[in-house]
Formats: structure tokens, sequence, C-alpha cells
């Protein structure tokens, strides 16, 4: 905007860091990778198309689910290439700028922010967990457990038809009542032994059915940033609460250690409004 | 009664897949489209860009993830393992 804008293509920014970046990581994952020195800071970039990346460009590919697959992905690797040497601040996907000024710039104006940050980051990693639930198994152990319901379901046995059909229906509005009961001491109980290790905290938005293309339904949606050295514990306690719950029916996804996506943006607490 | 065996192995088999590939599609688009630094660079997606991104993987992921099912091959791109 401010400068002409350089021919030879826009800067994609992956991440930024203050070691020497290993180049050689993601030199067969994304094409022709540099970096950029400024003020002590290291910026992992590489040239990208404008007949991809800019404004009318990417907002025609963002709506082809291909494109921001195989895109997404080189911006992952890039990344985690980069982070298994040096702690990285990585950036949100197709971060672009029309000239290597311009990124300058960005980096001169956060400088402060972006050092405090590394330091905050450094010797840790992050991890998600998501927790899913399968209410019907959960509701399978709790007839099995709750007397009260095992009563009801001999006396429905034992019942006319019409007075049965009123067992049903209330035995129904009970087993959910406790359902939900359940799930949420579950899921506090998992949550608490979650975060006794970890620096940092993020619960997020919860995914529905049809992006995690799952049958049970997503119950916590969270990332912890962990000191390295806690990494083992933390992973222990996964296991603890897996181990607990699983034939409860939730079922607890673990992955990392990720780029510390979660946790660059201090301002960005909320994201349920986004 | 009805002992749940057959969904319990379903579910470690499906435990012991997880663990192999780490980088699925939901996990980079819950991460790399949605969290990391956000800074004016010259070109922006903004967060109506990524929520359109969402709308359409609620159509376009599921018939694609079919497909490739009936096909009989993985999920390309998604689930690919980390090198």
């Amino acid at each position: 905007m401010n400068t002409k804008k350089a021919k030879e293509g826009l800067i994609y920014l992956y991440c930024i860091t203050d070691k020497v970046p290993k180049l050689k990581e993601i030199e067969n994952l994304v094409d022709k990778p540099y970096f950029i020195y400024h003020q002590s800071l290291y910026a992992i970039v590489n040239k990208v198309k404008e007949s991809e990346f800019d404004e009318e460009n990417l907002k025609r590919n963002l709506a082809d689910l291909e494109w921001i697959k195989a895109k997404a992905s080189i911006h992952e690797k890039a990344i985690e290439g980069i982070m298994k040497d040096a702690c990285v601040i990585p950036f949100k996907f197709a971060t672009i700028f029309n000239t290597e000024d311009n990124l300058k710039a960005m980096l001169s104006q956060h400088l402060k922010e972006f050092k405090a940050l590394l330091i905050k980051l450094e010797d840790k990693e992050e991890w998600g967990v998501k927790i899913y639930c399968n209410s019907e198994k959960l509701k399978e152990n709790l007839i099995q457990e709750d007397e009260q319901l095992l009563n009801i379901d001999k006396e429905i046995n034992s019942s006319a038809p019409g007075k049965a059909y009123l067992l049903k229906k209330k035995k129904e509005e009970l087993l959910n009542i406790a359902a939900n009961k359940k799930l949420n001491e579950y899921g506090q109980v998992s949550f608490d032994r979650l975060k006794e290790k970890p620096t940092g905290v993020r619960i997020n938005k919860l995914l529905p059915k049809e992006v995690t293309e799952r049958n049970d339904e997503m119950i916590l949606n969270s990332a912890f940033l962990i000191n390295k050295d806690k990494v083992g514990d933390f992973l222990n306690i996964v296991e603890d609460i897996r181990a607990k719950y699983t034939d409860k029916g939730l079922f607890f996804d673990c992955t990392g250690p990720w780029p510390p996506y979660n946790f660059c943006n201090p301002k960005k607490g909320k994201i349920h409004n986004g | 009664m009805d002992r749940p065996i057959k969904t319990l192995q379903d579910k470690n088999s499906y435990l012991d897949l997880q663990k192999e590939k780490r980088i699925t599609l939901l996990e980079v688009l819950d991460r790399a489209l949605d969290k990391g630094v956000v800074i004016s660079g010259d070109i922006v997606i903004s967060i109506a860009d990524v929520d359109l991104i969402y709308l359409g993987l609620k159509v376009l992921l599921s018939s694609v993830e079919t497909m490739e099912r009936l096909r009989g091959t993985p999920f390309a791109g998604a689930t690919e393992e980390p090198t």
C-alpha cells in the first residue's frame, strides 16, 4: 500500500523466532522458505503467488475446501518443522505482506510483545484435549448404577401397558437429568485434573458433529500450555482420566505438541463470541 | 443384558488410530485457521471469512469423507502423518 508491490509475489509469514531457524527441516514441505531478520527476530516466510493469495483470489480460494486442506497442512508443517529447534510464535493461516518493508514495520511495531511472548513460551508446549461423550453409553451405565432407575425398570416390566408407558416417560426424564448431572461431574473432574500441571489453559468453542465427523458430542475443547518437563506428568493424567471414564461413555482425544496457537493472543481470551 | 462389547472394541481401535494420525483436518482448522497471532498483515482473513469456511465444511466435509470411505482410501491431506 505504501510501497510498490513486489512483482515477484507476496510474502507469506509462518512464524517468528529469536534463534536462527533451521530451514532444512522444511525445505521439502514449503516452496523456497527463507527468513527475514529484523531487530533480533527471525521471520520465517516464503513467496506466494498473487494469483492465489491476493485479496480477491484468497477470498475465492477460501471457499475451496481442497485448497484450504492443502495450504493449511503446509502452514502447519512449516511451523512444526521450525519448532523442532526453536521456540516459535505461530501466525494465523494466510498472514500475507506485500513487501518485506511492511513485514519489518509490523515486527518493529510489535517488538516488545513478541519478545515478551517468546520468553513466556520458552521451553513450553501446547497440547490439546477434546472430550467427547457418547450419551447412549453414558445412560446405559447410569441405569446400572442408579437404584431409582433400576426400580422403575422393574416396575415397567410388571405393569399394565398404560402405566408402563407413563413409567417409561418418567424414566426417560429422570435419566436425562441424571445423565446431565453425571456429564457435568465427569467433565469438571477431568478438566480440574487436566489443568493441574499446565501454566496456561484455554477453553475453546465446541465444534459441531458436522465438523468433527464423530457420532458422539464434543463436550470440551481445550488447549494447554505446559512446561516441557511436565508434559510426561500431564500425559499420565490424561491416561488416568481416560481409564476412569472411557467405560462410562467419554472419549479423550489428546494431541500435541502443537505450535502455541492458543497462547499468542492474550487479548483474545474469549473466543465464544468471536 | 446386552453388553456393549462391540462398541468397546471399536472404541479401542479408533483410539489407536488417533494416536497415529495426529494432524487431522479438524485440528489444523481448529488451530491454524482460527488461532495464532492475528496481526493486520496487508491481507487479512476476517472472522467472517473463517466462519464461512466452517459453514462450507458442514456440507463439504461430510460429503468428501463419505466419498473417500466408499472408495476405501484415506482422506488425503487431512490425515497425513507428521514427518
